[in-house]
């Protein structure tokens, strides 16, 4: 009897482990997670973006990566910048067109060392929304950000003067909710997003459809 | 918002958009100006922000007047105790 509700437990654990994760990865920001919260939880409060003067400078390294499939030519207009934790700043990317068609884009980001990815936020950007640039055209895009001046009481980032952020453009296809998604591999989306290293669960979609094929 | 977002608490339990989402993009240049002076500065600089941030604040400013922003407070961007080019804080 006991056994059996146990094993039932450990069943309904197993389900909800994928979900537990995602939401222990954007908590703690593991595996470089950056971590996108609302204004309500104050993280974005005026006050978290005043600059800590007393404190080092950190170097933010600027990476672009696209995938084959998009005909952009993408790259960041500044190689670093040397900010305060708490001080907002201000960075480009450019991006260019270099086919005859109007192209959809959609990227992704990441930030490493992982251990950085809670402190790094983003006020506004250009990610995850589709870009649509036309045929030839090119495009600046800007990103403002700041690290957050909690990091300066984090024993584990004591040694850390450098952080990359990495930006993959992606071609966009709508999936089969409507929605834009990147036209790539699912693992090659991943590995954008810091998780190369971590097994999936199949997405909804396609654990959907196997299910009917594997059925009807 | 959908796909590419990395996976947060909030996914698949709410539908709040993120808090100021994505720039829309700037097809015909309008900011470019600010954008180089920006740019110039920072490479004056040896690429820290500090200096700069007098000329990030004009970008922001082109971009909330000609409506590739929504208009915000300085203080709410960080950009509070930065003096305009005229020399006055806001």
């Amino acid at each position: 009897m006991y056994t059996s509700a146990v094993v039932i437990l450990g069943v309904g654990v197993t389900y909800a482990a994928v979900p537990l994760y995602r939401m222990f990865c954007s908590a703690t920001g593991f595996a470089g997670t950056p971590t996108v919260l609302s204004t309500s939880s104050g993280r974005f409060d005026p006050s978290r973006l005043t600059p800590d003067t007393d404190a080092r400078r950190i170097r933010v390294h600027f990476n672009a990566d696209r995938a084959e499939a998009l005909p952009w030519k993408f790259f960041p207009q500044q190689k670093y910048v040397d900010v305060l934790p708490g001080e907002s700043s201000l960075a480009f990317y450019k991006a260019r067109n270099e086919s005859k068609k109007d192209v959809i884009g959609i990227a992704t980001y990441n930030v490493t060392p992982d251990r950085v990815a809670p402190y790094f936020s983003k006020v506004e950007c250009f990610c995850f929304e589709e870009q649509k640039l036309l045929a030839g055209e090119e495009v600046d895009m800007p990103l403002l950000f700041f690290i957050d001046k909690d990091i300066m009481d984090d024993p584990s980032c004591r040694g850390i003067n450098d952080i990359v952020l990495s930006y993959t453009f992606f071609k966009a296809r709508r999936n089969a909710h409507g929605h834009l998604e990147p036209d790539a591999e699912e693992d090659v989306v991943q590995k954008s997003l810091g998780f190369e290293g971590y097994e999936h669960s199949p997405r909804a979609e396609t654990r959907k459809t196997e299910g009917s094929k594997a059925g009807g | 918002m959908s796909f590419g977002r990395p996976p947060s608490i909030n996914v698949g339990f709410t539908t709040t958009p993120p808090d100021r989402g994505s720039f829309p993009l700037d097809h015909y240049g309008e900011c470019s100006e600010q954008m180089k002076e920006y740019m110039e500065c920072l490479k004056k600089n040896s690429s820290t922000s500090t200096h700069c941030r007098t000329f990030s604040k004009q970008y922001l400013e082109c971009r909330m007047s000609k409506g590739l922003m929504e208009r915000d407070e300085w203080h709410k961007l960080g950009l509070g105790d930065v003096e305009d080019a005229t020399g006055t804080k806001s």
